[in-house]
């Protein structure tokens, strides 16, 4: 059985779920945040080899016998909403406990990764060291809050400097909801340096670009698509800034040192899939910006062509089709 | 004489006037009349302002440029310590690229402007308006002496009129279907009246000149032309105006200035007959029916504006325009 955990509307897994169930595949989609108002998980542990049961109302399931679990975007377990609120918050975070405990015993693979590898990977001061001992360049990084630190880093960069969040989060400005992207760090905005104290930010020297690479690696196959974001402006710093539909992406290939790298890179993160950012400057150099262990690839396969969600479906029916 | 002694008060005194100045760009006349009140209590530094509004952002950053007493200048800015990490005062309205949201369904800035350059064909100034639009603000934006009652009423019921807009209650509704609310409109208004100033000291410039050049171009005219999809229907008009065959046509029959004709017709004399020829993707055929000198003030006023429209052309000729989202 192959298990995902994802939300109902997520339209990624509806890219990959018809190929499964074309070739047979015993499918669950199942979203933890049914749990435990509208689900009921059991694990009796009375030897090696618990026994996992998730009932969700209609059905009973057991999960011993998942061979794959495809982490995409599961829902963070909810308790009843007729709970007193401080009873649901003592029951949903036992609630997220148990899940977590559960989901650990199931023997199988995971795509992308068990959730706490993903907790860990997801953080760029965690990820970042292991990128330059895999032979990345990685742009002098500095993680801080310490507004000393900025000048000294615009000096060391020749004024060519950028910021960027730790995680995406979305903040509120006059009420209204405001996006973070890299943002250069000119001259006027040194002024408002003691803003660093409040929230860490990560400086970087502004990298050069030819094209920015977004890399997909399912498993050992790597899928590299060439976002030209120096064709527009607007995107010139950060390919994300106003979604600029005249961005052209094309499938391209890599050099094969550097996707073998790519690959390497992410197995050694725990992860059997990555989205990983990259610049190939123009020298031809490859500087590696981040990994996003959940990061989308519908919009890539939809813009290149390239046979990322065949990749997916294959990777989650190997255990399935070759159980040795 | 500004002493290094009073210099150094001074900018202590421009730093707490910075750090209090609203750093929003609907703050930005508020700011400017606080500037414009510690420059007048600090003669002989020339103090001016500079507003740097944040990309996509509320936002704004102020300068206070200074003149020292030893010659040169001294920049002075200033933030407060109001708690706002560095992202977040650098960060992006999630509407930057969207001019507006129907029903949940957004629709971006390269999507609206290609929907007007659709819309070009059936109106081709439509992106000339918007360039002249640009060129005109930018001119008045140059333009810092204050506004006075007068100009803003003048703009005011200029504004109004030209919408329609004779009342409260219908200025509201027309608020509340632009999006807009009543300071918005006030900023605009402020804006416009800036605008408006500029628009009639041209015309006041080189109105004259033009006239004196070329009276005739300012007669009045009694005229009508049809405008029809085909030749043989323009020529059949043609033959029979002012009597007007039962054809499809827009039909227009005007008493203005010659000026303000379809270019084809301009000189034409009395009870002269036009075309058919090819106008703006169509085919006209007109009648001048009478032509003589307009009164004074008429051909004045129009020859002004005939100026200004002249002056404007020259000046989109001449200008960069980059059109960002196309």
């Amino acid at each position: 059985m192959i298990l995902i955990l994802s939300e109902p509307a997520d339209p990624t897994v509806r890219l990959v779920l018809p190929k499964l169930l074309d070739r047979g595949a015993d499918v669950l989609w199942w979203d933890p945040a049914d749990f435990p108002a509208r689900a009921r998980l059991t694990a009796v542990v009375d030897g090696p080899d618990p026994r996992l049961l998730l009932h969700t109302g209609d059905a009973e399931h057991d999960l011993s016998a998942v061979t794959a679990v495809w982490n995409r975007r599961p829902g963070r377990p909810r308790a009843a909403a007729a709970t007193d609120p401080e009873h649901r918050d003592r029951a949903e975070s036992l609630a997220r406990i148990h899940l977590a405990g559960f989901l650990d015993l199931l023997e199988a693979r995971w795509l992308p990764a068990r959730g706490r590898v993903l907790d860990a990977v997801h953080n760029k001061l965690t990820h970042l060291v292991p990128a330059v001992r895999h032979g990345f360049t990685v742009p002098e990084t500095v993680f801080t809050n310490d507004p000393g630190a900025l000048v000294p880093a615009w000096h060391r960069h020749g004024g060519r400097l950028v910021a960027k969040l730790l995680q995406p989060e979305e903040c509120r400005v006059d009420g209204e909801r405001h996006l973070v992207y890299t943002t250069e760090v000119g001259r006027r905005q040194l002024a408002g340096r003691h803003r660093v104290r409040h929230e860490p930010v990560i400086l970087q020297p502004y990298v050069d670009k030819d094209v920015e690479l977004r890399v997909t690696v399912v498993g050992d196959r790597v899928f590299a698509a060439a976002i030209d974001s120096q064709a527009s402006r607007l995107t010139r710093v950060d390919w994300r800034h106003y979604e600029d539909e005249s961005v052209p992406y094309t499938a391209c290939e890599l050099p094969a040192d550097v996707a073998a790298r790519c690959a390497a890179y992410v197995a050694a993160c725990g992860l059997s899939y990555g989205a990983l950012d990259l610049i190939r400057t123009p020298a031809g150099e490859h500087v590696f910006l981040e990994i996003n262990p959940n990061g989308h690839w519908g919009w890539i396969e939809d813009e290149t062509g390239l046979p990322i969600g065949d990749a997916i479906a294959g990777w989650l029916l190997a255990a399935e089709e070759d159980p040795t | 004489m500004i002493t290094e002694t009073g210099l150094g008060a001074a900018l202590g005194s421009a730093a707490e006037l910075l750090r209090g100045l609203p750093r929003r760009r609907d703050g930005e006349s508020a700011a400017r009349a606080a500037v414009r009140a510690w420059a007048a209590d600090h003669p002989g530094l020339d103090a001016e302002l500079v507003i740097a509004p944040h990309p996509s952002s509320p936002v704004v950053d102020y300068d206070l440029v200074l003149a020292h007493p030893d010659g040169g200048t001294v920049t002075v800015t200033a933030q407060p310590e109001d708690g706002v990490p560095w992202l977040v005062d650098h960060s992006t309205h999630w509407a930057a690229n969207r001019v507006l949201t129907v029903d949940g369904f957004d629709v971006t800035v390269p999507q609206a402007l290609m929907a007007v350059r659709a819309a070009g064909a059936r109106r081709p100034s439509l992106h000339r308006e918007l360039v002249d639009h640009c060129l005109l603000y930018a001119l008045a934006a140059g333009d810092t002496a204050p506004v006075t009652r007068e100009e803003t009423q003048a703009a005011a019921d200029e504004f109004r009129r030209s919408r329609g807009l004779h009342d409260r209650a219908v200025t509201l509704a027309w608020l509340a279907e632009a999006g807009l609310t009543e300071d918005d409109l006030a900023r605009h208004v402020d804006r416009y009246a800036r605008v408006r100033r500029l628009r009639r000291r041209k015309e006041r410039e080189l109105g004259p000149a033009l006239l004196a050049a070329d009276p005739g171009r300012f007669d009045r005219v009694d005229a009508l032309w049809a405008l029809t999809d085909g030749e043989v229907t323009a020529a059949r008009v043609a033959r029979t105006l002012p009597v007007v065959p039962t054809v499809r046509m827009e039909l227009t029959s005007v008493e203005t200035v010659a000026d303000a004709l379809p270019e084809p017709m301009r000189g034409a004399a009395a009870d002269e007959r036009v075309g058919p020829v090819p106008y703006e993707g169509r085919w006209l055929a007109g009648l001048v029916r009478s032509r003589r000198p307009a009164a004074a003030d008429v051909a004045a006023r129009a020859a002004e504006r005939a100026a200004f429209d002249a002056w404007l052309a020259e000046r989109r000729a001449a200008a960069d325009i980059r059109w960002h989202w196309l």
